[in-house]
């Protein structure tokens, strides 16, 4: 067992102790418009960002967003599908799926399902749609992560935008290995 | 694997044999260094949250016994099978022990580093396991055996003319088809296979929480996530310095890694995995390899704040004009240049000198990791260890000479401003001193020492 081993080496390595800094104390950057700053950044990181009308369904808003598309699985409604394994999502186009949060200096979503389940999903549709309650639109991942302790169920992830790669040549390409495309809507 | 016998300075001499190539690459990861300063100068707070990051990570470190042990315990609550490895080997083996107790053929993996530094894909190999390297970059340099030449882009020293006649070789991509987007796009094709048929996936770790026990990992792709999702078996390989003492402070380093890798605001996913899927199962393998030695040094230690950003070859000199392979270390640059020695001095001691001292790598590092410092105690434990090139030690040993003796300090100087003049050309024009820029200076007509004497006001 090399456990004890490495921890008795680094008692004895460890430099003096130094204090931990409290993260609250700085003043973070705060924006006049949340909204405004989520979906501009969004736009350059291969997603888009929507308000939903009112007297509009999430269904409207995404067949008018993505026109034609193959299997549809709509996580928001009650009653959905569900899957026996990770891997039969594997054919899915459109996923709607709930966002707890978004982050308006990062254009990031955070997603969570209880029970860990529908990870794969999150990565594996082509074209990814996240309902977030605009009340959820926070400045900073410092208050994101002031909200989402309560709300890991053993995996969660934000998300920015879509799957991209610049390891050609510096080439920005979407659609490494998750979603091509993103849509943030807002209720 | 990387030839870890290259000196530096010869390795760039043939890299730059090639001007154009050797331009690009040095254009093009400026172009990222500029992104990171775009980036930088959009948040007030920016400079406030690397004294964060810098004094988190000062205090992990010096309490690393107390966060891994509380890591440990919340990981294990959480049902996740973790263990420790002393060395490369030890992770290694367990490692295949694991694959080889769920029976897998197929293992797919996301960037690490640490398995870089490990050796472990060939380690697997021998033994029958497929590895499948999913980061495109990572998968370019496995399909042409290759190391990575950067931590963060690790294709970024071929063209993409290269790229589009190994595609058409292994994944039958068209003939002179060589647009990054078809090509992305094909290996996505691929690699898609590759994951919905893999029996486990091994990923990295960007940060572990003590707090939760969770480990988080940061890819723009999805790789990680679509490897860690699908196979039943997700095995995090982590070097022990990785852990952070509360959720909370991914606030901090979340908001300072992606800006400083690669001028984005973030990436596009960061991956909180605290428990296995359904049905799945979670190990996590706590390495040592030499970082508890590290910890124990005082010129050193803090170079184990890294979190592989990547910055600091962004903005080197030296690094972009002589791009990673011209290292001998698996991490090339400044961060590099200060692991590698730390490990083995004789091995990687031209890697010291592969630096300008203009201490830019201080200022961009996130968590404010004195690199050039560092570089320079590195070259006196180059000294020490007798693994200096001959011609620099001579050097430095005719300076020492020199420096301890004044009188003949003056009397060498008194030689050198008769001799340089009358230097035959030929012999003037074959050393770098004539290159442009850094020509001998014109030389005077007598000393410093000798101008004061004869000009100072007598009091």
């Amino acid at each position: 067992m090399s456990r004890d081993a490495i921890l008795a080496r680094i008692r004895t390595a460890r430099p003096p102790a130094t204090a931990l800094p409290d993260i609250h104390a700085l003043p973070f950057v705060q924006y006049d418009d949340r909204y405004a700053a989520f979906a501009g950044l969004i736009a350059n990181l291969g997603g888009q960002a929507l308000q939903l009308a009112e007297n509009q369904t999430i269904r409207q808003a995404v067949a008018a967003h993505f026109p034609a598309h193959g299997r549809l699985v709509d996580l928001t409604q009650a009653g959905h599908e569900e899957a026996d394994s990770p891997h039969a999502w594997h054919d899915v186009d459109v996923a709607i799926v709930p966002g707890q949060l978004a982050v308006a200096e990062n254009a990031a979503v955070w997603v969570s399902t209880p029970g860990n389940r529908y990870r794969s999903l999150y990565f594996l549709t082509q074209k990814l749609v996240l309902v977030v309650p605009r009340a959820q639109l926070v400045d900073t991942m410092r208050d994101a992560y002031r909200h989402i302790r309560i709300e890991e169920h053993g995996f969660g992830c934000f998300i920015s935008g879509s799957s991209r790669t610049a390891d050609i040549e510096q080439s920005l390409v979407m659609g490494a290995h998750g979603a091509m495309a993103a849509l943030v809507l807002f209720v | 694997m990387k030839d870890d016998s290259v000196n530096h300075a010869r390795a760039a001499r043939d890299f730059l044999q090639d001007h154009a190539h050797a331009s690009w690459h040095d254009s093009a990861i400026w172009w990222v260094r500029h992104k990171r300063d775009v980036q930088a100068a959009q948040l007030p707070e920016w400079e406030g949250l690397r004294e964060l990051a810098r004094q988190i990570k000062a205090h992990t470190l010096s309490h690393l016994d107390v966060y891994l042990q509380e890591f440990e315990a919340k990981a294990r609550a959480n049902g996740v099978m973790v263990h420790w490895a002393a060395d490369a080997a030890e992770h290694n083996r367990i490692v295949h022990g694991i694959l080889a107790a769920h029976s897998v053929k197929k293992l797919v993996k996301s960037k690490s580093m640490l398995t870089e530094e490990c050796g472990l894909n060939p380690y697997l190999e021998t033994r029958g396991i497929e590895v499948i390297d999913t980061d495109l970059g990572e998968r370019i340099v496995q399909l042409r055996h290759e190391a990575p030449s950067h931590i963060v882009m690790p294709a970024i020293h071929l063209k993409k003319e290269q790229i589009g006649e190994l595609f058409q070789r292994e994944l039958g991509t068209a003939a002179g088809n060589n647009d990054p987007t078809y090509l992305t796009h094909a290996a996505r094709t691929n690699l898609r296979e590759h994951f919905l048929s893999a029996d486990a996936g091994l990923t990295g770790v960007n940060f572990a929480i003590a707090e939760t026990g969770a480990v988080v990992v940061c890819t723009n792709e999805g790789n990680a996530d679509l490897g860690a999702a699908l196979p039943p078996l997700h095995i995090a390989s982590m070097g022990l310095e990785k852990v952070i003492p509360k959720l909370e402070h991914l606030s901090v380093f979340t908001r300072l890694l992606a800006r400083s890798a690669i001028g984005s605001p973030t990436t596009t996913y960061t991956s909180h995995f605290e428990r296995a899927r359904p049905g799945g199962e979670m190990h996590i393998v706590i390495v040592d390899n030499g970082r508890s030695d590290i910890l124990g040094r005082a010129d050193f230690y803090e170079s184990l704040r890294c979190i592989r950003c990547g910055a600091c070859m962004n903005t080197c000199p030296v690094y972009r004009r002589s791009s990673g392979f011209s290292y001998s270390y698996i991490i090339p640059g400044p961060i590099g240049s200060t692991l590698g020695p730390s490990r083995d001095i004789k091995k990687h001691a031209s890697m010291a000198f592969a630096c300008t001292t203009c201490g830019s790598c201080n200022n961009v590092c996130p968590v404010k990791i004195p690199l050039a410092d560092q570089l320079v105690a590195q070259r006196a434990r180059a000294f020490d260890a007798g693994a200096m090139a001959k011609g620099k030690k001579g050097g430095v040993l005719a300076l020492r000479t020199l420096l301890g003796h004044p009188k003949l300090f003056e009397l060498a100087g008194g030689a050198m401003r008769k001799i340089v003049p009358i230097l035959p050309e030929r012999l003037n024009s074959a050393i770098p001193y004539s290159r442009p820029g850094r020509e001998l200076p014109t030389m005077p007509a007598q000393s410093f020492k000798q101008w004061w004497q004869q000009n100072r006001k007598k009091p």
